[in-house]
């Protein structure tokens, strides 16, 4: 008897347990759905955040390990709270940067992109999923978020950062996080943070390499101070075609998110006169350090020539995008279409088609009759490829039994490097190969994987 | 007076001279820092392409290229660091 009463009192007790924790999980799903994600498409004032005047027992309980160190404490994470980041570029960069910051606690995070989730995305941008193809980034970030910490105020930004509301959005933030993937926005971002007294803390990242500074800092050098003039657009290499170890964004990433951390908790960042370069392959970190900010400077000089915000692509010469550019360098018969070549193809016309691509690009897909000499190796002439080039159009010329000019037909993966190529060959023929009739391949294999065969794979 | 020093090569500079590490046996010291970036370029010409983007570091200290002279010692780092703009 007195054996199933205490059965009966304990099961009862476990009951009641899993009735609290129902009703504590019921509220906090209603609350989470009470904020539904708004997506901003314009730069909006925004309510000033509020300073909290202590933590809830909540809040000590979720930061209770970082709230244990002394280099933190309760002022610091009060100080977190009532801090607003601004994430300029939700991909490799900025999705671990969100992710610590929302997760230690940051008062209001700006999620900027431009730009939809593609399935090339999420080897490096972590916060987006499968199932957020498509989506607008700064949404699928400020969900993934949400998720994580519901009490960070996240407002997702589906814009492009411009010189019409890059000033009016900084001004909003009291840090700003350079995530982005191209010279021109970093030049903007930098001149913004620069007229609005903002610290800016940078990161890049590309193949096995990082970079990170906090620009504007303390007395600091800007990102004008370092490099005055923007680099020839030919001469940047951007994730999509140099390619990125996706756990190498991750890193500076991380690495930004703790500098941030440690302006806005009041510890201060290290980084505000020192580049830090971090190399994946050698597993080393190394760290130059920089000048002061400069007197000469053009924007945080003595004597500014920019005190407004410019047309950064102009200044760049180059799109405010990492997506590739389109050439022109060809006229019109110097050029055939895939469908040109599938027919071309098709009849078994004699040819050489020459694949200007690197190696490891080749590796991944190819057309079988393809002979792979990359572009590079062509430019600078190297001299077994030279000598296959030869070997292979003489073959062809002797196979057309004629005096004709053998054709040749460069591809590469978009179009761009084949018109390089052809002008590199023009000035070959009849000199350092037999003379020959050379045309690229517009649009190159992704053309061909688009319009003529959709097994073949594009990257 | 001449110094033996290992110059690094990150980003662009290692894709461009075909290498991310070399030792320079005989460096001329003391030597102006555009005379040293100029000595870089006899090697690899390639690097001309980034003449106004570069840092140059030596000892990990940063060296605007110009008439600064650079006192050099034997096994000194000098760096080449062209921006990266991707992430």
């Amino acid at each position: 008897m007195t054996d199933e009463v205490g059965y009966l009192k304990a099961q009862l007790e476990e009951k009641e347990k899993d009735i609290v924790a129902l009703k504590n999980k019921l509220a906090h799903l209603e609350k989470s759905n009470a904020s539904v994600l708004e997506l901003y498409e314009k730069v909006t004032p925004l309510t000033p955040l509020k300073a909290k005047a202590s933590l809830s027992n909540e809040d000590i309980m979720r930061y209770s390990r970082q709230l244990l160190l002394p280099e933190l404490g309760v002022q610091g994470q009060l100080n977190l709270s009532k801090t607003s980041v601004l994430v300029v570029g939700c991909g490799g960069l900025g999705c671990p940067l969100a992710q610590y910051l929302a997760a230690a606690g940051i008062g209001r995070l700006g999620l900027l992109d431009y730009d939809e989730v593609e399935l090339s995305n999420l080897h490096r941008q972590v916060l987006h999923g499968e199932e957020n193809q498509d989506q607008a980034k700064a949404l699928s970030a400020a969900n993934a978020i949400k998720r994580l910490n519901s009490t960070v105020e996240c407002i997702p930004y589906h814009l492009q950062l411009s010189s019409e509301n890059a000033l009016q959005l900084i001004q909003q933030y009291d840090i700003v996080a350079d995530c982005s993937d191209n010279v021109p926005t970093r030049y903007l971002v930098n001149d913004a943070c620069v007229l609005s007294g903002k610290p800016l803390v940078s990161a890049s990242a590309l193949r096995m390499e990082g970079q990170l500074t906090v620009y504007n800092y303390h007395g600091g050098p800007c990102y004008r101070c370092l490099y005055p003039v923007p680099p020839p657009s030919e001469t940047v290499t951007n994730c999509s075609d140099g390619g990125v170890l996706g756990v190498v964004p991750g890193i500076m990433g991380c690495f930004q998110a703790l500098e941030v951390l440690k302006i806005a908790s009041g510890q201060g960042s290290s980084c505000g006169q020192q580049l830090v370069m971090f190399d994946a392959q050698d597993a080393r970190f190394r760290s130059i350090k920089l000048r002061p900010k400069q007197a000469g400077c053009a924007v945080c000089g003595e004597n500014p020539s920019v005190t407004r915000l410019v047309d950064y692509e102009a200044f760049c010469g180059s799109a405010a995008t990492d997506k590739c550019r389109k050439l022109n360098l060809l006229s019109r018969d110097q050029r055939i279409t895939v469908q040109d070549y599938k027919s071309i193809m098709d009849t078994a016309e004699p040819h050489l088609l020459l694949d200007v691509r690197p190696l490891v690009e080749v590796d991944i897909c190819h057309l079988p009759t393809s002979l792979n000499i990359p572009l590079s190796s062509l430019e600078y002439r190297k001299s077994e490829h030279i000598q296959l080039l030869q070997e292979s159009i003489s073959q062809l010329k002797q196979q057309m039994e004629g005096d004709c000019r053998p054709p040749v037909y460069v591809i590469c993966k978009m179009g761009n490097d084949s018109q390089k190529a052809v002008q590199v060959m023009e000035k070959m023929s009849g000199s350092e190969v037999d003379s020959i009739t050379v045309k690229d391949i517009s649009g190159g294999l992704m053309a061909w994987a688009k319009r003529i065969d959709p097994t073949f794979p594009q990257y | 007076m001449t110094a033996q020093v290992t110059v690094l090569y990150f980003a662009k500079s290692a894709e461009l001279s075909g290498l991310k590490e070399e030792e320079l046996v005989a460096v001329p010291t003391p030597i102006s820092s555009q005379g040293l970036w100029s000595l870089l370029l006899q090697r690899h010409p390639r690097l001309c392409v980034l003449q106004h983007q570069v840092v140059l570091a030596v000892r990990q200290q940063y060296v605007a290229i110009g008439d600064e002279l650079v006192a050099l010692g034997d096994g000194d780092e000098v760096a080449v660091v062209p921006p990266l703009s991707g992430g």
